[in-house]
């Protein structure tokens, strides 16, 4: 399955660039993350507490951050398991500079398995679609508050 | 002497007699196999692999094992000490299939590990608390990509997932030599011929989804060293046999038990895994454990049915004779193959001669292991494939050559002068008088009025298309020779103290109504009331032998056991009456059972009742010569043939030119299935497998992604029909009674699945005609369907 | 695990009361605690109707309520249905009709049609079709079940 969007900003791309990458920002802008930790350089590990229908429970995850362009590009390779399944996805994200701003162009290819997958169709897009809006709320916060 | 003054009793056979199983069913009282509860029963859970396919690199229970009220935990691996590789029951060769997987696994749902627990709910918790970690193997999902050099493999020794190879063609198959005779003929009839249709066409996979789940209790007794397993199956005399031989028991140790069964449909022919690891733990547990499987656990693991690819090719010339058929066959069987995986697609080729006559055909198959659940039998089993794409193809040839449905069908008709009639592919249909049908279908429709009225309402822009099919199937499963269990049925007749009757019958039935067609051939037989026949059946420790219900068999072959058991019994109460009226020189011969009497034929006056004479037998002074005392009776019947019954199906389809949506207004289906022991319950079996066929062609698809994850695992995204889908089925029937048993009854069971998949979808493909559609693929998806309009922007 | 919770459902006329954990659902309560093994499981989305009882005179799918959420109230089964000896008209029209095969959906189907006659007295055949459309059958293709409501309508309308 195939996600995918744009996002505005205010701040400027080198800004954001950092802001996407850093730990602190990314544990407390991703929902219901319980722990996000630096494991090796680029690569993370976290746990994660999703509470929404049949996906309801607790994952753990590992990140990896490949092919860093800054402040223009970097994609992330994210594998994640709790009881409900698990997912794993390639995921590209783009930043351009718009007017004083920034957009992000994010596409991910998204695998699931268990439950995740057999009620994927329906759910899983919703529930994507739920988490990155949040996550998007608390990272323009930040940049916000930055640029403040 | 006494004459039992009862009013004549009416003859049964024929007669739309109500059911008496229903009187349990209908007030909640049956027991299905859930419903058992034994003391100090434990509760299985399995943890199931959520990847199609991967090497288990470990599995850790120690979470679950540590949960209060977790008796047990064990792996695959562990598990294979206590039982070996499954059996099967074809003769094809085979990839070891653990009940557990023991290293890799192959589809998801496939069983990793399993424990038991005090309760349900906690079998489960636990379950979900055993971690596995797997090393992915890419998935292989597509049967054609699976061939391909390079491709994964599931199996070791199966060199591109290829399970079966078969091919015969030209004139047939030397029956010496089992190779195709000179193949020349074929090529040149396709060479020759004025016209030709050529189609590739999916008959997608299905899930039965029988409306009670899989489930199973077993109970090792250590002291007795007795096995009872009580499971939701098709044929406990089967599982007996096998779940013997998985835990080194012989078959007198083991009593199987098909308590009330909620529906097989084919998929509880299969003994699955889940049955012998029951076995197993009860003995490892020295408890009584149960299992029942859930609807997603269903959709995963219960066997699925169909799955077949056809690249199909009809030789005719311009007046519509067919003069050859090309078939190429790709069965995706699945990960494994379980009983009768890999028998089943084999019925597809035989079958597909059809009703015609085909100068030569040339058939093709390829089975193909993919990560996906295997298949096995779903109602009709091999049959439905062959007749769709058979169907479809004349269906094709028709509008190629601009001819009736019906007509092209008529011209090509095995005439009812030549049978026993001998296919091309080796089988010998024992009879069949296919016109009559066609006229009888055509006219119940009102075939003429059906093409007026779509006319009508294609003026007005509605897209509607009428469709027929005309199918034949195989039935009555037997003899030995082709049935791998055992062809046969068995039956036992007891005449009781008092004149009441009790038998018993190895064709274990979910639904059926054998306790009520067993019974009316019985009152009949006897000539005493319904109320006074008790019939027995699903229980190994009562019925002493049986191969069991599938295949459209229980009449055919069960109902002709029982009459020939009754038939001794009847001959021995004769034998007993005589004794009793050797006063006045009555012979047996000349004896009678009339109205609860046996009476000299045609003197009343002479007779004994039904009751005396069975009381006699029970305590015959003096004992007649040379005579035993009591009756009680069995007959092992073995068929000479198969049954050969058939029909035609008439359809109209409309489809929303806006949304695409599809909808079935008429259906009229005309079979013939033989003789008929009570027209009320073949009614129910027509219209459920009509629903069933339906459901293919409209609704139903098995659905998995690219990494082998299955999609449709639920009701949610699974398309059941309902109620509200279907319009009122119109029935009718002709009556061609088979020569290869004495009932002259063929077997009803599947032929509503038969035959109305390529009704519906030929239906389809005429309303979408004016488009420029010459195919389109099942189920019939709305969609599809708008898509195929659009691609003609939307005009006819 | 959570405690248990104390609650008391009046199931066919009786009466029960029961210690139960808070996520034991209604149809495993009456199956298991009350032996009342009519009510059937078919599905775990409540897609399929098999374990339709009727919650204070509605028909409602007992493996999507909780049993402490039919506490206090009155829930009738299948096994509640008839009149001491005397069947209920729906069961006696599934019966008449042959609306049964294998049996496993019918309680389900029956406490459906109950709640459909209540509504809809004289439903139309396409009614009847809307008003099952939430149980599935597999076996009967529905037509006899809808013969045998018809039978039952006709009936309860002459009594």
């Amino acid at each position: 399955m195939e996600i995918k969007g744009e996002q505005e900003f205010n701040g400027g791309r080198e800004l954001l660039y950092e802001l996407l990458l850093d730990p602190d920002v990314l544990a407390s802008a991703l929902p219901g993350v319980e722990r996000f930790e630096e494991v090796a350089p680029d690569r993370y590990e976290s746990t994660m507490r999703v509470g929404i229908a049949s996906v309801r429970g607790t994952y753990t995850g590992r990140v990896e951050v490949l092919e860093q362009s800054p402040p223009e590009s970097y994609r992330l390779r994210i594998e994640g398991s709790g009881k409900p399944g698990g997912i794993r996805a390639d995921a590209v994200v783009d930043l351009s500079e718009s007017g004083g701003g920034t957009t992000m162009h994010y596409r991910a290819d998204v695998k699931a398995r268990g439950t995740i997958a057999r009620l994927g169709g329906r759910l899983l897009g919703g529930v994507a679609r739920l988490l990155i809006g949040q996550f998007f709320k608390s990272i323009e916060q930040q940049v916000d508050d930055r640029a403040a | 002497m006494t004459i039992a003054d009862g009013p004549a009793l009416p003859k049964l056979i024929g007669e739309r007699v109500k059911r008496r199983e229903d009187p349990r069913l209908i007030q909640g009282q049956a027991t299905y196999v859930d419903d058992i509860k034994l003391p100090g029963m434990l509760h299985l859970a399995f943890k199931r692999s959520d990847i199609a396919h991967g090497v288990i690199k470990s599995i850790d229970t120690s979470a679950a094992a540590e949960m209060e009220g977790v008796e047990l935990v064990i792996t695959g691996a562990e598990l294979a000490e206590h039982l070996g590789p499954m059996p099967i029951g074809t003769p094809f060769p085979a990839p070891d299939h653990f009940s557990v997987a023991t290293d890799k696994v192959r589809y998801v749902g496939e069983p990793v590990a399993v424990v038991v627990a005090e309760d349900r709910y906690l079998a489960r918790d636990a379950a979900d608390a055993i971690e596995v970690e797997y090393e992915e193997l890419p998935a292989v999902v597509d049967p054609e990509v699976a061939m391909e050099p390079g491709s994964a493999t599931l199996h070791e020794g199966f060199e591109r997932n290829i399970a079966v190879e078969s091919y015969w063609g030209g004139t047939g198959v030397n029956p010496e030599t089992a190779q195709p005779e000179d193949d020349s003929a074929v090529d040149a009839a396709f060479e020759e011929a004025d016209v030709l249709v050529t189609q590739r066409m999916l008959n997608q996979r299905l899930a039965p989804n029988a409306m009670e789940p899989r489930g199973v209790v077993a109970q090792y007794e250590t002291g007795r060293e007795y096995l009872t397993v009580w499971s939701a199956t098709q044929n406990p005399h089967i599982l007996r046999t096998l779940v013997a031989a998985m835990m080194g028991l012989g078959e007198h140790q083991v009593r199987a038990v098909a308590p009330e069964v909620g529906g097989g449909f084919g998929c509880k022919i299969n003994i699955y895994g889940e049955e012998y690891v029951a076995a197993a733990l009860s003995r490892l547990a020295g408890a009584p454990v149960k299992w029942i499987e859930d609807r997603t656990e269903a959709f995963l693991t219960t066997t699925h049915g169909r799955d077949l690819l056809g690249y199909i090719d009809l030789a005719a010339k311009s007046d519509g004779t067919i003069t050859g058929l090309k078939a190429r066959i790709i069965a995706d069987i699945g990960a494994y193959e379980v009983l009768l995986t890999a028998m089943i697609p084999t019925l597809t080729g035989l079958m597909m001669n059809g009703v015609y006559r085909l100068p030569v055909v040339r058939h093709e198959l390829t089975e193909v292991f993919t990560n996906k659940t295997p298949t096995d039998a779903y109602r009709g089993a091999g049959r439905p494939e062959g007749l769709y794409f058979l169907e479809r193809a004349v269906d094709m040839l028709a509008r190629e050559l601009d001819m009736d449905p019906a007509e092209i069908r008529r011209k090509n008709f095995v005439p009812a002068d030549e049978f026993p009639f001998a296919t091309q592919s080796g089988l010998v249909y024992d009879s069949g008088n296919y016109e009559p049908c066609l006229d009888k279908a055509l006219e119940v429709a009102d075939w003429q009025g059906m093409l007026a009225e779509r006319d009508a309402a294609r003026a007005e822009g509605r897209i509607v298309g009428v469709g027929l099919s005309f199918y034949v199937e195989v039935c009555g499963l037997g003899p030995s020779a082709v049935v791998p269990t055992g062809g046969w049925e068995h039956s036992g007749v007891t005449v009781e103290r008092g004149g009441k009757v009790t038998a018993t019958t190895g064709a274990s039935p979910h639904g059926q109504g054998n306790e009520t067609t067993f019974a009316q051939m019985l009152a009949d037989h006897f000539s005493i009331p319904l109320e006074d026949i008790t019939i027995l059946h699903g229980d190994t420790s009562v019925v002493k032998q049986g191969i069991g219900t599938f295949g459209s068999r229980s009449q055919a072959v069960g109902g002709a056991a029982l009459i020939s058991a009754a038939g001794k019994a009847g001959d021995k109460m004769k034998q007993f009456a005589a004794a009793l009226m050797t006063d006045q020189e009555v012979s047996p011969e000349d004896l009678v059972f009339e109205d609860g009497r046996i009476q000299v034929e045609g003197a009343p006056e002479v007779s004994k009742t039904f009751a005396e004479v069975a009381d006699f037998a029970y305590v015959p002074v003096p004992l007649p010569p040379g005579m035993e005392p009591g009756v009680s009776e069995e007959s092992f019947f073995e068929p000479e043939n198969n049954t050969y019954p058939f029909g035609c199906h008439i359809s109209m389809v409309e489809i929303d030119r806006e949304t695409g949506e599809p909808r079935l207004l008429k259906m009229v289906a005309v079979d013939d299935c033989g003789n008929v022991i009570n027209p009320l319950i073949v009614d129910g079996q027509v219209h459920g497998g009509l629903a069933q066929g339906i459901g293919q062609a409209m609704f139903e698809e098995v659905v998995y992604d690219e990494d082998g994850q299955p999609v449709t695992a639920s009701f949610m995204d699974y398309v059941m029909p309902r109620a509200a889908d279907l319009p009122a089925f119109e029935l009718d029937n002709t009556v061609t009674p088979t020569p290869v048993n004495p009932l002259g009854a063929k077997g009803v069971g599947e032929a509503g699945t038969i035959g109305s998949t390529p009704c519906v979808v030929n239906a389809a493909v005429d309303a979408l005609a004016p488009f420029g559609v010459t195919h389109i693929e099942m189920p019939l998806r709305p969609e599809r369907l708008w898509r195929l309009i659009q691609e003609n922007g939307g005009q006819s | 695990m959570s405690e248990p919770v104390p609650i008391t459902i009046n199931v066919n006329g009786r009466k029960r009361s029961a210690m139960v954990e808070a996520r034991l659902l209604l149809v495993h309560f009456l199956r298991e605690s009350l032996n009342l093994t009519g009510t059937h499981v078919g599905c775990d989305t409540s897609q399929c109707g098999a374990c339709t009882v009727l919650i204070d005179g509605h028909s409602a799918k007992s493996c999507t309520v909780f049993a402490v959420q039919a506490d206090g109230a009155e829930v009738q089964t299948i096994e509640g249905l008839a009149d001491g000896g005397e069947l209920h008209p729906l069961q006696d029209g599934f019966w008449e009709e042959h609306g049964l095969q294998c049996g496993y959906c019918t309680p389900g189907m029956i406490m459906s049609a109950v709640n459909l006659l209540e509504n809809n007295p004289a439903p139309s055949e396409a009614e009847i079709r809307e008003g099952i459309s939430g149980n599935l059958c597999r076996c009967t293709g529905y037509q006899h079940i809808v013969n045998a409501i018809q039978h039952a309508a006709e009936r309860m309308a002459q009594s």
